[in-house]
């Protein structure tokens, strides 16, 4: 039963951080709102994981029997950790990138900026 | 032999990003660590095409890695090696400093890596590394514009990658693996948020309006890498997508028809060089999305062309038409231009006609009409530079003196992709046809286009509403995909 609402709040996320890219005006916040929706689609994949079994896959002992069905995947969140770090690394860059608009473009309002270098 | 090839493939595939690296601590080899590099991916694309054997291998158990060696993605890695040495050739005497070379290697290996896999996970992670390398390269020169351009690019590029990995979660779910053939099984909202992310990432129709923008400012040799390879590595994972699940070759077709003609039709009646080129991107990437079975050769000549089209553009003395259509130009730079700009329209005798024949001899009747009006407009879009002013007495820029090297890598390598399809030339039809097309693209440009530039309006390509596009895209795809695959992802 939890898990469709689980399920449900993820894509709420998801949802509410494209929403945020597209209305919010600062680029600062355009980026927040990026990383609120990473933060929905790495839940995701940990959610994926989570669905046949919620312990960490790991043995104590080299005799211990993985019980089928009662431990987490531990593909999907391998991978969503280089996403996650790809994404950090992207995140740091923009930021950077808009520290140096800033410069010139105090309110880093992105109408502002678009008006100022359009083609 | 062949039992090599995988620990060649891995060797080959990591060799520019330690190269790459390392440049940090050699910054005055850089320029030769460059050209290495660029070798071994020439090198890798000849064995490819001499072994002749399609390969598939799995690194580790089946949820590691999967790599795939063919003479589809031989075709894009030549390309690739070929771009990228023109480019190095032609920033040779530049005063780049090594940290350009750096980001080149990488952009030159993670399209490379792009090209090679053959699952999901490994293919965002070449793409992320690629953007944030086509990001710095963008940026080099450091002004508030380029800033602004990288960052757009990476809003959208990102935003695109995130739906993309939500559909790759949703087809681990289902298949329990991330390889492509994945999607046959795979529900078709999976299909429709991995291709949004892909058609964004490859500049296909209204997503990749993004592109115009990019790639006209950044600096020639940089819009030449990210127009002649870049774009291509998500045009060939799709590809390689509808080859392994047929059902979805007709969202390829109509895919590719609707960004032939959209990016026609806009780069018409542009007045900027540079925004023409990009916008003819668009609508070449089209052709090449239109038949899967021929997308490499399709691929590797429309690169190495519009390459050579970024450098010359770059020479010229200015963007507008206007200006370049009262002063003549320097002979060297109008053949140099004009050579490729043919090769794009389909002249026989140079490379992209064969591949050209290639495309439209196995297509359905909708599409081959639809294509036609594109490779028309195509012709009309190329005679824009074709039948711009030139004389022998005007002194060529300095810069041609750096052009010269890279345009025979480019324009040599168009010549002899004339050998891909010989039989194109043996079919009289074939000819007439081509020669039709480009005459009457050239009279379209007498009649019409030489009188009227517009200024469209620019608003769609304003941040919002391309992220807006997005949304709406990603309705539109998985209303077709659920058209196309109506018993939830099963093949019929």
């Amino acid at each position: 039963m939890i898990m469709p609402v689980l399920e449900a709040l993820v894509f709420a996320t998801v949802i509410c951080g494209f929403f945020g890219l597209i209305i919010k005006k600062s680029l600062v916040m355009k980026i927040i709102a990026m990383d609120v929706m990473s933060t929905g689609v790495i839940a995701y994949y940990v959610l994926v994981a989570g669905r046949i079994g919620l312990f960490a896959p790991i043995a104590d002992s080299p005799d211990a029997i993985l019980e089928n069905g009662s431990y987490a995947d531990p593909v999907p969140q391998a991978v969503i950790l280089t996403a996650i770090v790809i994404g950090f690394s992207l995140q740091a860059l923009m930021l950077v990138g808009v520290m140096k608009l800033a410069r010139d473009n105090p309110t880093l309002e992105t109408d502002a900026i678009e008006r100022s270098y359009r083609p | 032999m062949i039992e090599l090839l995988p620990i060649g493939a891995i060797f080959w595939a990591a060799f520019p990003f330690f190269v790459g690296f390392s440049i940090y601590l050699l910054p005055q080899l850089s320029r030769a660590l460059t050209l290495v590099v660029t070798f071994s991916s020439l090198i890798f694309a000849g064995l490819i095409f001499w072994l002749d054997s399609p390969q598939t291998f799995q690194l580790l158990d089946s949820f590691g890695v999967t790599l795939t060696v063919d003479t589809l993605g031989g075709f894009f890695i030549l390309t690739n090696a070929l771009v990228t040495l023109a480019v190095l050739l032609y920033c040779w005497r530049s005063d780049k400093v090594s940290f350009f070379y750096t980001q080149l290697i990488l952009l030159h290996g993670s399209v490379n890596a792009a090209f090679l896999c053959a699952d999901f996970i490994s293919l965002y992670v070449a793409l992320e590394v690629l953007s944030i390398a086509s990001f710095l390269l963008v940026t080099y020169s450091r002004s508030p514009r380029s800033i602004w351009v990288g960052l757009r690019y990476l809003f959208i590029s990102n935003t695109a990658m995130l739906f993309y990995l939500v559909g790759t979660a949703l087809v681990f779910k289902a298949t329990h693996s991330f390889q492509f053939q994945g999607l046959i099984e795979s529900p078709p909202e999976a299909t429709a948020l991995i291709f949004l992310g892909l058609l964004a990432k490859g500049g296909i129709f209204v997503s990749g309006l993004w592109l115009p923008q990019t790639h006209s400012q950044a600096e020639s040799p940089v819009s030449a890498m990210l127009s002649g390879v870049v774009v291509k590595t998500a045009v060939l994972a799709m590809v390689r997508c509808a080859l392994l699940a047929p059902a979805l070759d007709p969202v390829l077709r109509l895919a590719g028809v609707a960004t032939a003609l959209l990016g026609v039709a806009a780069g018409m009646v542009e007045r900027d060089t540079k925004r023409m080129l990009a916008l003819s991107t668009v609508s070449q990437l089209g052709f090449v999305l239109a038949v899967p079975a021929t997308a490499g050769a399709y691929a590797l000549t429309h690169g190495l062309a519009k390459g050579a089209l970024f450098l010359v553009a770059g020479a010229l003395p200015s963007r507008d038409f206007k200006v370049l259509q009262e002063k003549p130009i320097a002979l060297s730079l109008w053949a140099f231009g004009t050579i490729a700009a043919l090769s794009v329209s389909g002249m026989p005798l140079i490379g992209g006609f064969v591949t050209k024949a290639l495309v439209s001899k196995s297509l359905p009747l909708w599409q081959g009409v639809a294509l036609n009006v594109a490779a028309v407009g195509t012709a009309a879009l190329c005679a824009k530079l074709i039948f711009l002013p030139h004389s022998a007495a005007v002194t060529a820029p300095g810069k041609v003196k750096n052009l010269l090297p890279s345009m025979v890598v480019l324009l040599g390598g168009l010549m002899v992709a004339n050998g891909v399809n010989p039989s194109a030339y043996s079919s009289l039809d074939t000819l007439v046809k081509a020669v039709g097309i480009v005459g009457g693209g050239w009279l379209l440009y007498w009649i019409i286009i030489r009188r009227v530039t517009l200024k469209l309006p620019w608003g769609v390509e304003r941040l919002e509403h391309l992220t807006g596009t997005m949304s709406l895209s990603a309705i539109a795809i998985f209303l077709l995909v659920l058209y196309l695959m109506p018993l939830g992802g099963v093949t019929p």
